[in-house]
């Protein structure tokens, strides 16, 4: 098996490893999904405006677009279901199994594993949103220093994550409202509709504002962020972002004298020229290069 | 006059009115009065009495795809014998019009339809025949109809909208009146639908039953069509979905007539609380549906008085929307204008090293 390169050396440039082809796959799949259920659902959220029927006639009209939203919604599901198995897999193989041969496995060391897992909420997350603010409301000139996955990240993965339990849900009940009124009374579609429609309504903003913000349309990553399909995000980016977790690879790959300070981010240029002038020495170059 | 220009004359007559005779009708209307001689002008109007704007113009290429294109003017407006005539009386829609029915060969009217009326939850009459509270709110034949005009299908292949040439060929087998075949064909085709579109018919409804003034004097829950606007059924009938269900699919008992439609109390209704399981069960609706689907509420409306449960559920998913969203609208905001002043600082602290 091919080991991963953590850190991509080119063209002098150090680009560090985010995600696997299987997890961009998973991410290409799961925008896909999104964007086709946005299109065809919003149409009908608000059915009322002079856009929704011509965004609706795209998708076939009413004959169509909701079979296209129930099959993208299907293809969802099932994604979903799949993240959930190769989520166990990946802790099994890859810290479950090896704990078990190190150390024996238990209850208490299982919650814990769980809990230390790098996309876990924790009270850094925590200490990074306060320090966040501060720095926000220019009270500080320093970052949070972030960690393999910030609190930012940690947010687009778990809302989705909940957003698809949520509206899987209670779109199946509306798709078979025959099948579930079977056991469950006839008022519950009627809170399906309100929980699939704003549900809907809440996910498809936060990815559009909040992820595509920070992700596509922040000055630091303006006009796109390349990180979903290269699966590497620059030493800029690192450094901006997650700053502890940068420096704890730099360490761990053998790069510990050419770790470059923190910056304000936005996409200004100091990083570029002055860690390059002021702290390589002319001797690790060649090793970058 | 010599008597060769007479002979001239009398002739061209002659032709002129074979020429009117056998000329292929571009129309079939019934104006046998001569009345679109004056009404069809666009633009014919005049102000009544009340002060109100009439607009007189009849527009002959749409009454001629009406459902009463063949009823003569003076089958509905029986006071008008002379042009140019006094200001024409309101229509009575129960008088016996000049169309024969052919199955009893009498002079049709529409005087069952008021009998069905009558029995309805729409009759300004109570069951002792008493008049109702506010008998002027309730709707006679226009208040929900106008003059619908012919929605012909064609069964050529698919149910398509329209004329199927086809179909008129083989009418043509038996019938040679192209009149009489088009007139026909639209008539039966259009009355194995509704002459209106599910979205036609909910908004007719909602002339009254989204008027809040009119609800509040009946004691009956507001926007009835705006609540079944926000179920997925008056979705559909806005994006124009034919076969959706409409207010008369659910409030009318199938294979009665939609004028003789019950209120919700009245056990006979088709949406009392023992029939509506079997509407939602229709063969061509939801089959398999048990009674427990009908509990679902069509007219569910963001009310606490209607449903605290739902009204509270809906609250919480509106919290949930703003108290995540705004907040880190606010945070987009703050970063935009951090990024602006990268190296400002309010307060600056002496660096531990220094």
């Amino acid at each position: 098996m091919n080991k991963t390169t953590i850190i991509m050396v080119k063209n002098g440039k150090k680009f560090f490893f985010r995600f696997s082809v299987n997890q961009r796959i998973q991410h290409l799949i799961l925008a896909t999904c999104v964007v086709v259920l946005v299109l065809t659902g919003m149409p009908l959220k608000f059915h009322y405006t002079f856009w929704a029927q011509y965004l609706y006639a795209l998708f076939g009209g009413i004959h169509m677009a909701p079979i296209i939203h129930r099959m993208a919604g299907i293809v969802l599901i099932l994604l979903f279901v799949y993240h959930i198995i190769y989520l166990i897999r990946t802790i099994w193989r890859g810290q479950i199994v090896p704990l078990k041969q190190k150390e024996g496995l238990s209850i208490v060391r299982l919650i814990r594993l769980l809990l230390d897992q790098p996309l876990m909420p924790n009270f850094k997350d925590l200490k990074d949103i306060f320090d966040l603010f501060k720095y926000l409301l220019f009270l500080t000139s320093e970052r949070p220093q972030g960690a393999q996955f910030t609190w930012k990240e940690k947010f687009d993965y778990w809302a989705p994550f909940w957003g698809i339990v949520i509206i899987g849900a209670s779109g199946a009940i509306m798709w078979g409202k025959e099948i579930a009124t079977q056991w469950l009374p006839g008022e519950v579609i009627n809170f399906a509709l309100i929980a699939h429609s704003d549900e809907a309504l809440l996910a498809a903003l936060f990815l559009f504002i909040w992820h595509w913000y920070n992700v596509h349309f922040s000055t630091s990553v303006f006009p796109m962020g390349t990180a979903f399909l290269t699966g590497y995000l620059s030493e800029e980016l690192m450094i901006e972002e997650h700053y502890e977790y940068y420096i704890e690879v730099m360490k761990q790959e053998g790069f510990e004298n050419e770790i470059l300070p923190p910056h304000q981010g936005g996409g200004n240029d100091n990083i570029k020229k002055k860690p390059m002038e002021e702290i390589h020495s002319a001797s690790e170059l060649p090793r970058i290069l | 006059m010599p008597k060769a220009a007479c002979r001239f004359l009398v002739t061209l007559w002659g032709f002129i009115c074979l020429f009117l005779i056998c000329a292929p009708s571009v129309s079939f209307c019934a104006d046998i009065g001569n009345c679109l001689l004056c009404h069809k002008y666009p633009g014919l109007s005049r102000v009544d009495e009340n002060g109100k704007l009439r607009l007189l113009y009849i527009n002959e290429a749409i009454f001629n795809t009406s459902m009463h294109a063949k009823v003569k003017c003076e089958g509905c407006h029986p006071d008008i014998q002379k042009i140019p005539h006094d200001p024409a009386k309101k229509v009575d829609c129960l008088i016996q019009c000049h169309i024969v029915e052919p199955s009893s060969e009498q002079k049709f009217s529409h005087k069952d339809v008021a009998e069905f009326l009558k029995k309805s939850v729409h009759s300004p009459l109570d069951a002792d025949g008493k008049p109702k509270p506010f008998p002027e709110d309730f709707p006679d034949c226009k208040k929900c109809h106008d003059n619908p005009l012919y929605r012909p299908m064609s069964f050529n292949k698919m149910m398509l909208p329209g004329i199927s040439v086809t179909a008129l060929g083989r009418c043509r087998v038996c019938h040679k009146k192209d009149d009489f075949i088009y007139q026909f064909y639209n008539h039966v085709t259009t009355r194995l639908r509704r002459s209106r579109n599910p979205k036609n018919i909910a908004e007719s409804c909602a002339r009254c039953h989204d008027n809040p003034i009119l609800m509040k004097r009946h004691n009956l829950s507001t926007k009835a069509v705006y609540s079944y606007g926000e179920s997925f059924h008056g979705k559909a009938a806005t994006f124009l979905d034919e076969r959706i269900p409409d207010c008369l699919d659910c409030h009318v008992n199938p294979g009665e007539s939609v004028h003789q439609m019950l209120g919700y109390k009245n056990p006979q209704s088709a949406v009392s609380a023992q029939n509506k399981g079997r509407i939602c069960a229709n063969a061509e609706c939801h089959p398999s549906a048990t009674p427990k689907m009908a509990e679902y509420k069509v007219h569910a409306e963001f009310n606490l008085n209607q449903s605290p449960v739902r009204y509270y559920f809906t609250v919480f998913f509106i919290a949930l929307t703003g108290g995540t969203l705004l907040p880190l609208m606010g945070i987009i905001f703050l970063d935009c204008l951090r990024r602006l002043f990268p190296n400002t600082v309010l307060i600056q602290r002496k660096k531990k090293h220094e």
